[in-house]
């Protein structure tokens, strides 16, 4: 069981210092892939270290299976942490990186070499096996790294940043082989990253935060689907999520419209009783809606809008066209590659409406029902 | 084939035709800075086996001329005619040394690795005081040194010679610097793996910081192995006096300036030899000491 809770977690350097987390509080699962994401100085390494033991809790508790662990140093607490440096021992070999652990806990000696030989050969290091660490590349010392942990067997693994100091390519690769362990080993991972793709492709479940304050708590579908607030909408997803600013007035035939001074778009029913309930309208909103629904006229029937083309960024098998429709910033709209058009040319574009997020104006959470 | 010849190409190491004319004048310079630094050592060594007549030849010559082994027996002679037998002095400086050698890097290593990775009260005052004392000339501290060597009670005994030597001011700090650039993810790493803060310390920080250390035995050993400050002060019976003492004494309160001084040239070879053995032997993790602290 390797359960872990943390109960009003806060961090603060100094008495009269701002939190550096702020109320934390979460229940961690068994097994569980929970990833921290948020802008650097969020607090989520901070909060890591704190569930390691090797940052001071100001407040609150934090719980590894039953056991409080407040006072426990790391040693004590059954974890073990990758680095975003790494942090090999450059005095020792890779054995003896890996074993260090293993030895210090004085394991019998042919355990240790079996351990160690057995995460060598997970990871695809064994040829390594006698080399310092200044001898291997990046990748190679990443591995050793995560050997240093697997071979504990830990209840808890907790990783800070680990895949940002390698090169594209083989962070895709580490990020699927992270996925693999992690169902193999059959233990807790908390990971913490600033890239939101490592979030989306590897967490059971996302944890945002901004400024030491947890944003939102849920699956990497619900977090981008359904963000609870402008924050955490903006933050997830590539290209970001589109805001445009404008009223919710109401037509004569009863419908409501989402107007600005440019154009109006009509609401269905759906997002019209929640902005009733909300008692919205006449009043400023934030509309939010990714790319992907948004197209060429033609795609949804109707809410047709008029952008001028500005400029596009092609991803390979999508384009991002940039359109200004009279906002501060620009409308991103996602299309097929081949698309072509040319630069100012007007475009009618269509959004599905039943796909747009409604925001607060004043304080940016997301209207719910 | 050919990648693997222009591969080995590569990895040689550039030529003087591959310089450009600034790191050939350079080059020159360092040269002749070398053989300039070399001098006193050539010196040093040719001037112990030069007979009594070249010794004070004018104007002196660099090289000797007619090498002999007159001075050693002149030493020897003077070793055979003393009360305590030089073998004792010899005895006493090496035992000395070695201890020296072990506590001060021993005790700067212990002292650096806190101030430079733990926060406590008073670290930064700590450190001040021990900068600070950095800028005292030894001269000033020798009268409380003997008040404190004389309260304690320890006049006359090997913990006399030691004592002054251990806290080595130069060797704290430049321990601190090397410390200093640690990462310390790699101590909290070592924590994680189990490790208590001595293994940390005695298995991670240590060989981390060997050349560091390094240049910190070599320090404390010239101290040591030249001193003659203890002695002088600490020690009542001459059979417990160093070989640096009993070297200096040679010449000392002689009535003229012409005897001994073949013997005096010879000990200072005697001298001046392990320094430059435990120098050679530590030499390469002293220039990596001096590449990392941004010293040089």
């Amino acid at each position: 069981m390797a359960s872990i809770s943390i109960q009003h977690l806060y961090k603060r350097y100094g008495k009269d210092k701002q939190n550096v987390v702020d109320d934390f509080h979460l229940d961690i699962r068994d097994k569980e892939f929970l990833v921290f994401v948020g802008p650097s100085g969020c607090g989520k390494s901070t909060t890591l270290r704190m569930i390691a033991g090797l940052e001071d809790i100001t407040e609150g508790e934090v719980y590894i299976g039953e056991q409080l662990v407040n006072d426990l140093p790391p040693k004590d607490r059954d974890i073990a942490m990758v680095f975003q440096n790494y942090a090999l021992y450059p005095n020792m070999s890779v054995y003896e990186n890996i074993a260090f652990g293993l030895r210090l806990r004085k394991q019998p000696r042919h355990e240790i070499d079996l351990a160690v030989r057995r995460a060598a050969r997970v990871l695809e290091i064994e040829p390594y096996l006698n080399r310092k660490p200044k001898e291997l590349s990046g990748g190679q010392r990443q591995r050793v790294a995560l050997g240093r942990a697997i071979v504990r067997d830990p209840k808890v693994f907790l990783m800070d940043e680990p895949l940002s100091n390698l090169d594209a390519k083989l962070r895709v690769q580490m990020r699927m082989e992270l996925i693999k362990l992690h169902k193999s080993l059959g233990a807790t991972f908390i990971y913490v990253t600033h890239d939101q793709i490592e979030a989306m492709t590897m967490a059971d479940r996302i944890v945002v935060m901004k400024d030491g304050i947890i944003q939102q708590i849920d699956t990497p579908e619900a977090v981008y689907q359904t963000p609870s607030n402008t924050f955490v909408a903006s933050f997830i997803g590539s290209p970001q999520i589109n805001f445009v600013e404008g009223k919710i007035v109401e037509e004569p035939g009863g419908n409501l419209l989402f107007n600005t001074s440019r154009f109006g778009l009509r609401i269905p029913k759906d997002s019209a009783d929640l902005l009733r309930k909300h008692n919205k309208i006449g009043r400023r909103i934030t509309l939010g809606i990714r790319p992907e629904h948004i197209g060429p006229e033609g795609l949804y029937s109707d809410s047709v809008l008029t952008g001028i083309y500005k400029v596009s960024e092609l991803m390979g098998a999508d384009r991002f066209l940039h359109l200004d429709i009279g906002q501060d910033k620009p409308l991103v709209v996602r299309v097929e590659a081949y698309y072509r058009c040319e630069e100012n040319e007007k475009l009618r574009i269509v959004m599905d409406m039943s796909k747009a997020l409604f925001f607060d104006a004043d304080t940016g959470q997301r209207l719910t029902h | 084939m050919n990648a693997l010849r222009s591969l080995l190409k590569l990895r040689r190491r550039p030529r003087l035709s591959a310089m450009d004319g600034f790191q050939k004048l350079l080059t020159l310079l360092l040269i002749v800075l070398s053989v300039f630094m070399l001098l006193p050592i050539v010196y040093i060594f040719n001037h112990a086996f030069k007979p009594y007549h070249e010794l004070f030849l004018y104007p002196p010559t660099f090289f000797v001329q007619e090498p002999s082994l007159q001075n050693v027996n002149e030493l020897l002679a003077v070793t055979a005619r003393s009360t305590v037998p030089m073998i004792r002095y010899l005895f006493n400086s090496v035992f000395v040394s070695a201890l020296a050698v072990l506590l001060v890097t021993g005790v700067s290593a212990l002292c650096a690795f806190p101030l430079s990775k733990h926060r406590f009260p008073g670290a930064g005052f700590v450190f001040a005081a021990i900068l600070l004392t950095l800028m005292f000339a030894p001269e000033v501290v020798q009268i409380p040194r003997y008040l404190v060597v004389s309260e304690i009670g320890i006049m006359n005994t090997y913990f006399a010679h030691l004592l002054p030597l251990m806290a080595m001011p130069i060797g704290v700090f430049l321990l601190k610097q090397f410390v200093d650039q640690i990462p310390d993810s790699l101590l909290e790493a070592a924590r994680i793996d189990g490790a208590s803060e001595f293994v940390v310390f005695l298995r991670i920080v240590v060989p981390v910081c060997m050349p560091a250390i390094a240049t910190v035995a070599i320090l404390a050993f010239q101290n040591s192995w030249g001193n003659i400050e203890t002695s002088a002060l600490f020690m009542l019976d001459d059979e417990m006096k160093s070989f640096a003492f009993f070297l200096s004494t040679l010449t000392n309160n002689l009535a003229n300036n012409v005897a001994m001084q073949g013997a005096a040239a010879v000990a200072s070879l005697i001298m001046f030899v392990p320094n430059l053995i435990v120098f050679v032997i530590l030499q390469s993790k002293v220039i990596a000491t001096m590449a990392h602290s941004g010293i040089k």
